[in-house]
């Protein structure tokens, strides 16, 4: 009989022969990208960027009849799309919203979004939302809850369904597993896909008091289908995920753990606040490069994690997307 | 292991009832709506959410509470600059955390959030209730709303960018008597808009970074529509208010002409002389996709 350390010692052995085809989910290793932002439509459509992928979020153009989808459309003509969603509340005890699926399900098509994504948590309950990702308990109850509304959407959608791990600010004292177990669990049981927030895991390993490494070293590495990075804010006694600056060096360090651990796949740079040109946006994603390849490391051209953080009160976690109007 | 204390139901509907409170986490936690899931006070509110070794549990759940109003205040800044301009953003502020109390979102979808906002500015107007009330300040305020909502709708929504316009050329043809039992289809981004100030031209200073200056009172009818994705408006008479008015609602032209020519205080004859070129102007504007016979 295959006792407990038997039984992880030969799952770690077989992810490590696992061959890379089935790595992803099946799903293809997209390159280098970027959230994309109505700040950018104008340059990206003028210029057309070598970038590798765009990410959308899923809410602003699944209703969208304006500029907002007519843009997404022809930039998907030219670019891999993966859709990113903020509002399926997976975690919620409110009913699935089946309208909203049903358009998600419509634009992916539309766009032949190469997988659809979303977060572990929930966004709303009693029918009001939000518009946060709000952490879940991680307890058997809601492991099971989450496991059984993944199915439905997949079933729904008819494909896998990814899931990222938010970042957080509290944690419950109902809580039973640490959540790369929880994430694990989620992953087997349902057999979705991952989005390793790199930054997420960054910013809640401060605010939560674990080791980052080890969460990375954790959680089921041949389904994570894809990466994010994004800059956070520091204030002194905790993190806030605000996407709004470079992504610091501790993050990056990580990030080529789990390039090292996953054999690499797909990256995308979040930019949500204080958004820069285009080109610096895009500067930034490429750093990756030089992570993956193993050339960068602590060095004068890496941003640290500050040294003397102040406190800032007017720092709000993602997600506030909202597509500003054009008019005369 | 432990079994939870709590369900996953009760978490959620304590926690967000505490840190959607406008009063803060601390008055979230003691609301009936809170207390009711779970009773615990902000004394003993770490037997719901664990503190770490920087944060209480309150500072910690302050982090969520402080980030609800100020993502939802910004959405709504962003959604109505134009009113942002004339209350000054900390007036502002204070309309939306009473906006949201009363309307809270129930949407998937931030576009929907301010959607009430113009009605919620309606019903909490100082002497509403006042029938001979003066068309004043927040009237300002309430139109400014009303046309920013106008203007995210019609932005957003469905357009005619990818689909054939009628052309004036198009109805020429077209008998006098088939022209009036005809109706003309507006394209589904046009709407009109009857108001009490000149809202718009103070709408378009503000997007041009200008300080325009409150304007006077004076009645303003508008038709709004979008043309290549950018939302335009055009000033109308009171009479081609009437007869659009009535053409988006459905009538045929014949009878939007009749009942615009009971109210109008044009001379008809001049109204007569007038509407050919009405509809040739609004044809080229794009206003119609098609006419139907009935």
């Amino acid at each position: 009989m295959m006792g407990f350390v038997g039984v992880l010692l030969f799952h770690q052995s077989l992810k490590t022969v696992i061959p890379m085809a089935e790595s992803r989910l099946g799903h293809p290793h997209l390159g280098l990208g970027v959230g994309l932002r109505s700040a950018h439509y104008s340059h990206i459509l003028e210029h057309q960027p070598d970038v590798d992928w765009f990410e959308i979020i899923s809410e602003n153009y699944m209703d969208s009849g304006g500029r907002p989808r007519y843009v997404l459309e022809q930039i998907a003509n030219r670019y891999p799309i993966v859709m990113h969603g903020v509002s399926l509340s997976i975690g919620s005890t409110d009913p699935l919203n089946i309208d909203y699926l049903d358009k998600l399900k419509a634009l992916a098509n539309v766009v032949n979004a190469r997988w659809i994504s979303d977060h572990v948590c929930w966004t709303g309950v009693a029918g009001r939302n939000g518009h946060d990702l709000l952490p879940i308990p991680l307890n058997e109850e809601s492991l099971q809850h989450t496991v059984r509304r993944i199915n439905i959407v997949q079933d729904h959608l008819e494909r896998p369904l990814v899931l990222e791990n938010p970042s957080s600010y509290v944690t419950f004292a109902d809580s039973t597993m640490e959540e790369w177990e929880f994430i694990s669990h989620m992953a087997d049981e349902t057999n979705c896909g991952l989005l390793l927030d790199v930054n997420n895991v960054y910013v809640s390993s401060v605010n939560h008091d674990f080791d980052a490494e080890h969460y990375i070293r954790s959680i089921p590495w041949d389904r994570v289908v894809q990466f994010h990075l994004a800059g956070h804010t520091n204030c002194r006694t905790h993190l806030i995920d605000t996407h709004d600056g470079e992504v610091i060096d501790p993050v990056w360090q990580l990030y080529r753990l789990a390039h090292e651990l996953t054999g690499g796949v797909s990256t995308l740079l979040e930019w949500d606040a204080s958004i820069p040109p285009f080109p610096v946006l895009h500067a930034e994603v490429l750093k990756a490069q030089k992570y993956i390849d193993g050339s960068q490391s602590v060095d004068s051209a890496a941003v640290p994690e500050s040294n003397e953080p102040s406190p800032n009160s007017e720092a709000v976690p993602h997600p506030a997307v909202y597509v500003s109007v054009e008019a005369e | 292991m432990s079994q939870p204390k709590h369900s996953l139901d009760q978490i959620q509907r304590w926690m967000f009832h505490a840190i959607v409170h406008p009063a803060g986490v601390n008055a979230g936690i003691e609301s009936p709506e809170s207390q009711s899931q779970i009773p615990v006070t902000p004394q003993t509110v770490e037997a719901v959410v664990s503190r770490s070794k920087a944060l209480t549990s309150i500072e910690r759940l302050n982090i969520y509470s402080n980030a609800y109003l100020a993502r939802l205040t910004e959405c709504l800044q962003a959604e109505y600059p134009a009113l942002v301009h004339a209350l000054g953003k900390e007036l502002f502020d204070q309309f939306a955390i009473g906006y949201l109390q009363k309307y809270p979102s129930t949407s998937y979808t931030l576009s929907d959030l301010g959607k009430d906002f113009p009605k919620y500015l309606q019903e909490t107007r100082p002497d509403s209730e006042t029938s001979d009330a003066q068309i004043d300040w927040p009237d300002f305020l309430i139109d400014l709303a009303i046309l920013e909502r106008n203007y995210c709708e019609i932005f957003d929504g469905p357009g005619s960018e990818n689909q054939a316009i009628l052309q004036p050329d198009d109805f020429v043809t077209l008998s006098p008597n088939a022209w009036a039992n005809s109706r003309l289809i507006s394209v589904p981004c046009l709407r009109v808009l009857q108001l009490r100030f000149p809202v718009h031209e103070y709408a378009s200073a503000v997007r041009r970074g200008e300080e325009p200056p409150v304007p006077n009172a004076d009645p303003t009818f508008l038709a709004v529509t979008r043309r290549q994705y950018v939302v335009r408006r055009e000033t109308l008479s009171k009479t081609q208010f009437q007869l659009l008015n009535e053409i988006i609602n459905g009538s045929t032209i014949g009878a939007a002409i009749k009942s615009v020519a009971g109210q109008t205080e044009m001379g008809l004859d001049h109204l007569a002389q007038s509407l050919r070129h009405w509809f040739r102007i609004w044809c080229q504007a794009g206003y119609f996709q098609s006419i139907e016979p009935i």
